[in-house]
C-alpha cells in the first residue's frame, strides 16, 4: 500500500456510524434543542410516519396506489377517541384497538378493492374516504356528528403503582419517538422477511410472481391490512395529541398528504419514508410565514418533486449516505 | 308522488348534463395520458371566474362572457399543457396524481389570491323560471341540456370521423405504435388536453347563472362529483361517460329528495363501489382497458 | 445528461431544505422590541369558510389600527400576528401553537368554526395565554370554560341556544308557523342549531316535516326545495353559510317557493346584496344575529362606513365581532394597569364593557351577556324586531 493511498483511506473515513449517532441524540434531545413549536411539529411529523410507513408497504414495496390511508387513519383516530372518553382506557389499549379495527374494516374492503384494476382502485379506495367522512357526520349517536369527539384525554399509562398521563408537549413527543421508532422497526423487519420479498416481487411483475408460486391474492390483502393497522395506530396518536376527532379526519388531503411523504421521501425505502414525512411537515410549517402564498408555494414544490424527483429524495440521501461513507 | 319523481328526474338529467359535459374531457384526457386529472374541476372554475369577471368588471354581455370564460381558460389550458400535461406522456400514475393535485392547488390559490377568497355573485344568464310539462324551470337550465346533447354529438363526430378524433383514438390504445407511425403524440395530448379544459369551462359558465356564486374553491366539488363518473362510464369512453353522469345526477336527485340532502355528495362514491364489485370493469366495457 | 440532472435534483433539495430551516429562524428575528401588545388572530383564511377568515382579519385590523392611531392602550401599540385555521382542528392547533411559541403572542382571538375553538381550547390553557372567542357559537365551548375547567377561554358571542330559542319564539308567537322544514348547513353550527330548535319548538306547537343538510358549497337545491314545496312546510328553519342564501332563494323563486314558504333562521339573509339576488323570496325572512350592518348605534354605523371606506366592502357579522372583541380586550388590558396576561385575565372577568349592541359582562363560564339581534326583511330592508339576551343553563358538572 502506497502512502497515497493510506492519506486517502484517512480523508475517507468513513462517517456513517458517527452521523447515525449524532442523529439518534438530536432525536433524543430535540425538545431541548428547539423551541415547544419545533417540538410540536415533530409530533406531527411522527404521528404522519405512521400512516405514511403503511403506504409505503403498499406503493413502495407492493405496487398498489391506495388513497385509503386518510380512512384507516380516521377510523383509528375515532376508536381511540371513543375508548378515552367513555371508558377513559390506558393509551395503549386506545392505541391497539385502534390499530385492530382499522385492520378489521380493512379485510371486508379489501377483498373486492384488490379485484380492481389500477385506476379503478385508486378510485375505490378514495371513495372509502369519502364515504368514511359521511359516516362520521351522519352516525351522530356514536361520533356526534360534525362537533366530532372533543375533551379527549391525555394518553395514560396505567401500570399499577408506575401509573402515569402523558401530559406535556415534550413528553408527548418522546411517546410518540418511541412509538415511530418502534413502527419503524416493524417495516425494516417485515420487508427483510421472506414476505417483504414476496411484495417486492409482486410490484415488479404481478404475473411473474404468480406464476412462480407467490400467492399474489393473499399478499396483497395482507399488505392492504397491515397498512391499514399502521393508519389506525397513527390515528390513535392523533387523537391524543390533538384531543379532537371530526369527521374532517377523514379527508383526501391526508390521504395525498401520506403519499406525499412517501413519494417525496422515497417509494420503496425506509429512510426516505422517515425523511419524507420530516420533510412534509418542516415545508408545511415554514410555509406558514406566508399564509397568502402558502398553498400555490405548495403546489410548486409537488411539481418539482414529480419532474425533478422521480424517485423523491432516497437517491439524494443515498448518495451523500455513500458519500460520507468513504464510496468513491 | 308521481309527478314528484318525473321532476326530480328531469332535475337529475340537469344536473346530469353539467356532469357530462365536465367529465367528457376529463375520460378523454385520460385516454391520452392515462392520467387522472385532479386539476379538471379548476378549469371549470377558471371558465366560471372568466366570465364573472367579464360581467362584473368588463360590462359585458352573458353571451359574450361566454367567450371571454372559454377563452381564458384556453390560454390557461395550453400553459399547463405545454409545462406539466405533455411531460406526463409514459409517466407512472402515481406521477400523474401529484402532479395534478399540485396544478389543482396552484390554480385554485391562484384565483383567491388576486380576488380573494370569498363568495362572487354571477349576475346574469336566463334565470326567469319557464313552465316545461308542468315543470317550473329557469330557461338556462333547458339551455344546459341542449348544449349538452349538442357537445355529445359533436364529440362523437370528431372521434369518428375527424383526423384529430382518429389520432386520440390512436394514442389512447398504444402510445408506442402511434409514435412508430408518426403520430405527434405530445401534439395530440395537447389538444386533447385543451378541449377537455375548454369543455369543463363551458359547463361552468353555463351553470354559473343557477348557481349563482362563484368563489376559488368550486373547482374541487365538481372533480370529486366527476371522478365517479368517468371510472363508471369505463375509462377513455366518450359515450360511457354520458350514460354515467345522467345515472348518477337522477341518483343524486332522488337521493337527495327520498333519503336527505347530506348524502348527495356520498352516492356519486357509493354507487362507484357497489358498481365496482358487481362490474369490476365499468358499465360500458366488456373488458378492462386501464 | 443523467449527471447534470441529479446534480441540479441536489442542488433544489438543498435549496428547499435551506428554505425549510431558515425560514422559521428569520420570523423569529423580526420579533418586536418589547412595549408592544402581541395578539394573534387564528381565522381560516384558506378552505370553505375563507371568506369568513378574511373578513375577521380585516375587522380586527381596523380596530387595532384605530386603537394604535388614537394611541395605543396607555402608550402600548398592539401588534397584530395571524395564521391559518383553514378550518380544520388540527391546522387550527398547529397555529396556535405557532402563534404562542413563535410569535409569542399573549392573547390570541379565534376561531370561526367551533369544532377548531374546542381544539384550541386545551393549547391556550397549557400556555396560559388568553383565549378571546369572537365567532364561535356552539354552547360546549363555554360549558368547559370558567367554572367548567378552560379558565383561559372568554367568548364575546351569543350561541346557538339562545339564537335558536329567539327565531323559534318569534316565528311561533309573531309568524304563527307551526310547520317547518329544516334546511341547514351540514357542520357543528347547522346541526346544533337545529338541535336546539328541536328542543324548544314543542314549546310552541312547532313540527318539523322534512330535515335535510346541505354540504358547504352544493348548489343544488331543487331536489330538496321541491320537497320541501310539497311538504306544505310553512317555513324554512335555515341556519346557513352565507354564501348559500342566494343559492337557495333564487332557486325558491325559480320553483315558485317565493312567497309561499318563508325563510327563517340565520344565514345573512339582511346584507343588500343576499336581498337583490332574490328580492321576493327573502321578503318576510327571519333572522337571528349576533350583530348586522343596520344596527342603529353611533359606533356601530361609525364602523360600518370606515370599514366600506377601508376594504372597498361592507362588513359583514364577522368583522364586527372581531372588531369589537379587540376594543374588548383593549379595554381589559387598559383596566389590568398593563400587559400581564393574569391581570387582564381577572380584569375581563370583573369588566363592563360598552359595546356597539350594549353593556358586555362576563360570567362565571367566561360566557359574554350579549343579545341576539331579531330582524325580519319588510320591503326589501332589514326591519329590527328587537334585542333579546337568555342567561344560559349550564349543565350540571
Amino acid at each position: 500500500m502506497s502512502l497515497a493511498d493510506t492519506a486517502q483511506q484517512i480523508r475517507r473515513r468513513d462517517l456513517r456510524l458517527p452521523l447515525a449517532a449524532i442523529l439518534v441524540v438530536v432525536a433524543l434531545a430535540a425538545p431541548f434543542i428547539g423551541s415547544r413549536y419545533v417540538t410540536h411539529s415533530l409530533i406531527i411529523a411522527l404521528i404522519f410516519m405512521l400512516p405514511a410507513h403503511g403506504l409505503n408497504l403498499l406503493v413502495g414495496y407492493t405496487g398498489l396506489l391506495s388513497l385509503a390511508q386518510a380512512a384507516f387513519f380516521g377510523i383509528g383516530a375515532y376508536a381511540a377517541g371513543l375508548l378515552a372518553v367513555h371508558y377513559g382506557t390506558p393509551f395503549y389499549v386506545n392505541a391497539t384497538a385502534a390499530g385492530l379495527l382499522a385492520g378489521a374494516c380493512a379485510l371486508p374492503l379489501g377483498i373486492p378493492a384488490l379485484r380492481l384494476r389500477a385506476t379503478s382502485f385508486v378510485m375505490c379506495t378514495l371513495g372509502f374516504v369519502i364515504i368514511g367522512q359521511a359516516i362520521a357526520k351522519n352516525w351522530i349517536s356514536v361520533t356526534r356528528g360534525d362537533m366530532g369527539l372533543s375533551a379527549i384525554p391525555k394518553p395514560h399509562f396505567a401500570l399499577g403503582p408506575l401509573s402515569f398521563t402523558v401530559s406535556g408537549t415534550t413528553s408527548f413527543y418522546y411517546m410518540a419517538l418511541a412509538i415511530g421508532a418502534l413502527a419503524t422497526l416493524a417495516v425494516w423487519m417485515i420487508v427483510r422477511s421472506p414476505a417483504g420479498r414476496n411484495m417486492i416481487a409482486i410490484r415488479e411483475n404481478e404475473t411473474l410472481a404468480e406464476s412462480l408460486g407467490v400467492p399474489t391474492w393473499r399478499y396483497k390483502l395482507l399488505v392492504f391490512i397491515i397498512s391499514a393497522v399502521f393508519a389506525g395506530v397513527g390515528g390513535s396518536l392523533y387523537a391524543h395529541y390533538l384531543t379532537v376527532v371530526s369527521p374532517l379526519t377523514f379527508q383526501m388531503y391526508y390521504s395525498t398528504t401520506m403519499l406525499i411523504i412517501v413519494l417525496g421521501g422515497g417509494a420503496g425505502t425506509i429512510s426516505g419514508v422517515v425523511f419524507g414525512s420530516l420533510l412534509f411537515v418542516g415545508l408545511t410549517e415554514a410555509l406558514r410565514i406566508t399564509p397568502e402564498l402558502r398553498m400555490i408555494a405548495y403546489g410548486l414544490c409537488l411539481l418539482v418533486l414529480v419532474f425533478w424527483f422521480k424517485k423523491g429524495f432516497a437517491p439524494v440521501l443515498n448518495r451523500f449516505w455513500d458519500m460520507i461513507g468513504g464510496a468513491k | 308522488m308521481f309527478s314528484t319523481v318525473i321532476e326530480q328526474i328531469v332535475n337529475g338529467i340537469v344536473t346530469g348534463s353539467v356532469y357530462a359535459i365536465v367529465a367528457v374531457g376529463m375520460t378523454m384526457i385520460f385516454g391520452v395520458l392515462r392520467a387522472i386529472n385532479f386539476a379538471h374541476g379548476e378549469y371549470y372554475m377558471l371558465g366560471t371566474f372568466g366570465a364573472w369577471f367579464a360581467v362584473d368588471y368588463l360590462g359585458l354581455s352573458y353571451e359574450a362572457s361566454i367567450i371571454v370564460g372559454v377563452l381564458s381558460t384556453i390560454i390557461v389550458a395550453y400553459v399547463v399543457g405545454r409545462l406539466v400535461m405533455q411531460r406526463m406522456v409514459g409517466a407512472p400514475a402515481e406521477a400523474g396524481v401529484l402532479a395534478t393535485l399540485g396544478i389543482a392547488l396552484v390554480l385554485q390559490n391562484t384565483v383567491i389570491l388576486v380576488f380573494g377568497g370569498g363568495y362572487k355573485f354571477f349576475s346574469g344568464g336566463y334565470i326567469e323560471p319557464l313552465s316545461v310539462l308542468g315543470f317550473s324551470l329557469a330557461a338556462q337550465r333547458i339551455l344546459i341540456l341542449v348544449v349538452c346533447l349538442l357537445v355529445f354529438i359533436g364529440l362523437e363526430l370528431m372521434v369518428t370521423y375527424s383526423r384529430m378524433g382518429k389520432s386520440m383514438r390512436a394514442v389512447s390504445q398504444n402510445v408506442e405504435c402511434c409514435e412508430v407511425v408518426g403520430i405527434d403524440v405530445p401534439k395530440v395530448v395537447l389538444h386533447t388536453f385543451i378541449l377537455g379544459a375548454a369543455l369543463a369551462a363551458l359547463s361552468g359558465v353555463l351553470t354559473a347563472p343557477v348557481n349563482v356564486s362563484v368563489y376559488g374553491g368550486m373547482g374541487e366539488l365538481i372533480t370529486f362529483k366527476t371522478l365517479p363518473i368517468i371510472i363508471m362510464g369505463g375509462l377513455g369512453n366518450v359515450r360511457g361517460t354520458f350514460f354515467a353522469a345522467m345515472i348518477l345526477g337522477i341518483a343524486e336527485s332522488l337521493v337527495a329528495t327520498y333519503v336527505g340532502l347530506q348524502f348527495r355528495d356520498t352516492v356519486g362514491f357509493a354507487t362507484l363501489i357497489l358498481m365496482l364489485m358487481w362490474r369490476p370493469y365499468g358499465l360500458f366495457s366488456t373488458q378492462a382497458r386501464f | 445528461m443523467k449527471h447534470t440532472l441529479s446534480r441540479r435534483a441536489l442542488c433544489i433539495s438543498t435549496a428547499i431544505l435551506s428554505l425549510a430551516v431558515t425560514v422559521p429562524g428569520l420570523s423569529g428575528l423580526a420579533l418586536a422590541a418589547d412595549g408592544t401588545i402581541k395578539l394573534g388572530i387564528v381565522a381560516p383564511m384558506s378552505g370553505p369558510n375563507a371568506r369568513y377568515g378574511a373578513f375577521s382579519m380585516r375587522g380586527a385590523e381596523l380596530a387595532v389600527k384605530e386603537i394604535n392611531d388614537a394611541g395605543g392602550v396607555d402608550g402600548q401599540k398592539i401588534e397584530l400576528y395571524s395564521a391559518d385555521s383553514q378550518g380544520t382542528p388540527v391546522e387550527g392547533v398547529s397555529a396556535t401553537r405557532r402563534l404562542i411559541d413563535e410569535d409569542e403572542v399573549d392573547y390570541v382571538i379565534g376561531d370561526v368554526s367551533s369544532s377548531v375553538t374546542l381544539a384550541m381550547q386545551p393549547v391556550a390553557e397549557d400556555a396560559e395565554v388568553l383565549l378571546l372567542n369572537a365567532a364561535s357559537s356552539n354552547p360546549r365551548i363555554t360549558y368547559a370554560a370558567g367554572v367548567g375547567g378552560f379558565k383561559w377561554t372568554y367568548r364575546n358571542y351569543p350561541t346557538d341556544e339562545n339564537r335558536a330559542f329567539v327565531v323559534a319564539k318569534y316565528a311561533a308567537e309573531q309568524r304563527g308557523f307551526t310547520k317547518f322544514a329544516v334546511l341547514s348547513v351540514d357542520s357543528d353550527y347547522g346541526r346544533s342549531a337545529i338541535e336546539f330548535t328541536k328542543k324548544y319548538l314543542p314549546e310552541f306547537k312547532g313540527e318539523i316535516l322534512t330535515e335535510d343538510y346541505y354540504k358547504e358549497g352544493e348548489v343544488d337545491f331543487r331536489s330538496v326545495l321541491a320537497k320541501i314545496r310539497d311538504s306544505g312546510a310553512q317555513a324554512i328553519l335555515m341556519y346557513g353559510l352565507a354564501d348559500t342564501t342566494p343559492i337557495v332563494a333564487r332557486q325558491m323563486v325559480e320553483l315558485g317557493l317565493a312567497g309561499k314558504v318563508t325563510l327563517v333562521g340565520n344565514g345573512e339573509f339582511n346584507t343588500e346584496k343576499t336581498i337583490n339576488s332574490a328580492p321576493t323570496a327573502l321578503e318576510g325572512a327571519v333572522e337571528a344575529a349576533a350583530w348586522l350592518p343596520a344596527w342603529d348605534s353611533p359606533e356601530s354605523k361609525a364602523f360600518v362606513e370606515k370599514f366600506t371606506t377601508t376594504y372597498d366592502e361592507a362588513p359583514n357579522n364577522h368583522a364586527y365581532v372581531h372588531w369589537d372583541t379587540v376594543r374588548l380586550l383593549a379595554q381589559a388590558i387598559h383596566e389590568a394597569g398593563g400587559n400581564d396576561r393574569e391581570k387582564v385575565r381577572e380584569a375581563l372577568s370583573k369588566i363592563k364593557y360598552k359595546s356597539p349592541v350594549g353593556e358586555v359582562t362576563f360570567d362565571d363560564h367566561n360566557q359574554a351577556r350579549l343579545p341576539m339581534i331579531l330582524l325580519q326583511i319588510e320591503n326589501g330592508k332589514p326591519a329590527i324586531k328587537g334585542a333579546y339576551t337568555a342567561e344560559i343553563q349550564y349543565p350540571a358538572q
